[in-house]
């Protein structure tokens, strides 16, 4: 340990001696302060209403998008009937006026 | 319940997490005295005491549910303590190097003491070197100015600094080799100034 070492752990020791006159308890309302702020400050969500909340949440927010899907999907739009196959490639009239 | 009987710290933390608000006011009166001394001994300038150990228990409640139970409960709500003040120390700016003019009386006495190796016997020394030892300390980066304060200041062993601040052996070990180089170059410093 060279001397300046020394020097610091003769400082150290003096500072030791320093009396301690702070009070170290809890000024009176700091831990009802803090108690009640903390848990203003906390979430809630362990509470079993509000997973349940999330849950039903979800499932609204899958059912709303298979709807959309369902509502969307060309196969599931009514298909032409032949009949109307017909007329939308031939013109009827020009066919009687052919037979006439 | 009785002044002496042991405080029933896991039925308490149980409390607490079932909400209770007279739990969380046991537990912060409970811990007070060991969050108190962590932040007095390592307050940053201008900062008062009581924001600082309000912030630590609001930060100790807040993580409340990370608490696995593996180290002491104590130990876990002293490495909250220690790293909030670490924050607000990093924070702050650094000191301005300071001369042996920036020095109180008393304290250029104490260092003329310690230098000339003898003891400062006086309460009102005690008191100056406390001082003296803050404006050094407050000098270093805040891990080298914590691990210095808790081993030379506090005289705690290397397994209770590495319990208090979660910091493995060579790293407190590095941390403090670090703080007294750096005080030998500031007693230096110091030195050369008076002369000068």
């Amino acid at each position: 340990m060279n001397s300046t070492d020394k020097k610091w752990q003769r400082l150290a020791a003096a500072a030791r001696q320093a009396p301690e006159e702070r009070d170290s308890t809890a000024p009176y309302g700091f831990a009802a302060r803090v108690a009640a702020r903390a848990q203003a400050a906390a979430p809630e969500a362990g509470l079993p209403l509000e997973r349940l909340a999330f849950r039903a949440l979800g499932v609204a927010c899958l059912l709303a998008v298979l709807g959309v899907l369902l509502n969307l999907n060309p196969a599931a739009q009514p298909a032409a009937a032949p009949e109307d196959w017909f007329f939308m490639t031939e013109d009827p009239a020009a066919i009687l006026l052919e037979l006439t | 319940m009785p002044d002496d009987a042991p405080f029933d710290l896991p039925g308490c933390l149980a409390r607490v997490r079932r909400r209770d608000q007279a739990a969380a006011r046991e537990l912060v009166e409970h811990l007070y005295p060991l969050v108190i001394r962590i932040v007095r001994g390592r307050l940053p300038r201008r900062t008062a005491e009581e924001d600082l150990a309000q912030e630590v228990f609001m930060k100790m409640f807040a993580r409340l549910d990370q608490y696995q139970g593996a180290v002491p409960f104590p130990h876990w709500v002293s490495r909250i303590a220690v790293t909030t003040c670490i924050d607000h120390l990093r924070a702050q700016q650094r000191r301005p190097e300071f001369r042996w003019a920036d020095l109180s009386e008393q304290e250029a006495e104490v260092l003329d003491a310690v230098t000339a190796d003898e003891a400062a016997a006086r309460p009102a020394d005690a008191l100056a070197a406390r001082e003296l030892v803050d404006k050094l300390l407050g000098q270093l980066k805040p891990e080298d100015q914590l691990a210095i304060r808790l081993l030379d200041l506090e005289q705690k062993s290397m397994v209770e600094v590495r319990e208090l601040t979660g910091w493995n052996i060579p790293l407190i070990k590095v941390r403090v080799f670090r703080a007294r180089r750096k005080l030998r170059q500031l007693f230096k410093a110091l030195e050369n100034s008076e002369r000068s």
